[in-house]
């Protein structure tokens, strides 16, 4: 097991969302859950908590992560993954589809 | 004949999103709370959020009920002392609310990691149904899943009034590589997929009187089965247990020495084998009935 944490700067989050949180994914072999909540500080940050089963590839997450922070407003947003040994591109899917359920906050 | 997506492809968050009226979940200990399992990470396995079953209160049909829905993915489904936790207040809330109580069963029972605990949990939960069924809360088991429902899950399913299943769904307590283990590869042999599924799958179970109603593999069928029993609930009596026995008597007697799953097929009132192997829920349970 691995475990680390890291704030990336993020523009703002710009929607308000009608649920406080979304979750993404399931712990299953290849797999792994984000949970996305809102009410993070500071707003223009995008805080991440990290559980790993598969040590050693702290590097691959960071630019992961940093890449999504970058690419989207999440500014003010609290990221926590519990993963199972999912591939990089899959990390970046299933933090989509969080942020995705969190704005349109259909699920 | 089924579009959309197929119901034991679904996750468990999917199913209950699918099942329940739009907007009336409320999930209790939600991700947020992360009320997750206290012994999975010393062992170097993740933990999850909701260690393994999304419950909460929602609406069928405009009734509220009390619903619980396993995660397959995550272990197996398999109930350790957080997970055994959730499901045991749940029954006791319906018991206590007077409110009807279904479980989305994908599990193969007791979770190894924690097996005092699990095993402790399950038989709380069994306690907790009973009480629902003493107080005439109907209590409903939905098992459309591969994993199925085994072990202490399967044991528990049939504690519940009644059991819906899907032709994916298979329901038993040891499970087929456990019984290859023990009896030899020549008396059970795992890897066949038609025998496991016709000695232990929903279309067989339904045959036999274990499962109440067989269904399509989609949301809305299982929807439409749950609405159904939501009023009814079966009383356990001292009478009701007796007939069960006698029934489970008879069926060792006339099936206990067959290696022959069709010979049960056939026992229980299927003519055309062939055809009922290829007919889904509904349509299997007419010609099953025809034949009777």
């Amino acid at each position: 097991m691995e475990k680390f944490a890291k704030a990336f700067p993020s523009s703002p989050l710009q929607a308000k969302t009608a649920k406080p949180w979304a979750l993404a994914g399931v712990v299953g072999s290849g797999n792994l859950e984000v949970l996305l909540e809102v009410g993070g500080r500071p707003s223009d940050r995008m805080e991440c908590h990290v559980e790993t089963s598969i040590p050693g590839y702290k590097a691959s997450w960071l630019a992961a992560l940093a890449d999504f922070a970058h690419n989207y407003p999440a500014g003010g947003t609290k990221v926590t993954i519990n993963d199972q040994g999912a591939p990089p591109v899959l990390v970046n899917l299933r933090l989509r589809q969080a942020y995705d359920h969190l704005i349109k906050s259909n699920k | 004949m089924t579009r959309g997506p197929l119901f034991h492809e679904q996750t468990a968050r999917q199913r209950i999103a699918a099942l329940v009226d739009p907007g009336s979940f409320d999930e209790l200990l939600p991700p947020p709370d992360r009320i997750t399992s206290p012994y999975l990470g010393q062992l170097g396995i993740p933990v999850s959020f909701d260690d393994g079953v999304v419950i909460g209160r929602a609406k069928i049909g405009g009734k509220k009920i009390y619903l619980a829905a396993q995660v397959g993915q995550f272990v197996g489904g398999a109930v350790g002392e957080i997970h055994g936790a959730k499901l045991t207040g749940l029954f006791k809330a319906a018991a206590r609310d007077r409110l009807p109580c279904v479980v989305v069963i994908e599990s193969g029972g007791v979770r190894l990691h924690e097996g005092s605990a699990g095993e402790i949990a399950i038989a709380e939960t069994m306690r907790a149904i009973f009480e629902c069924r003493a107080r005439k809360v109907p209590t409903i088991a939905v098992i459309g899943t591969d994993i199925g429902a085994y072990g202490g899950m399967g044991i528990l399913s049939t504690c519940c009034d009644f059991r819906v299943m899907s032709e994916h769904g298979r329901l038993g307590i040891s499970g087929p590589i456990v019984i290859e283990k023990w009896m030899g590869k020549k008396a059970y042999d795992s890897s066949n997929r038609a025998l496991v599924w016709k000695t232990s799958g929903g279309k067989t179970k339904y045959l036999l009187g274990d499962a109440d109603a067989l269904v399509h593999d989609t949301a809305d069928a299982v929807r439409d089965a749950i609405a159904k029993l939501l009023g009814k609930s079966s009383a356990v009596t001292l009478k009701s247990v007796k007939t069960r026995q006698k029934e489970l008597a008879r069926r060792l007697k006339r099936f206990g020495e067959t290696a022959d799953p069709d010979a049960v097929w056939k026992g229980m009132g299927v003519r055309d084998i062939a055809r009922a192997s290829l007919a889904s829920g509904p349509e299997f349970a007419a010609i099953a009935r025809r034949g009777k």
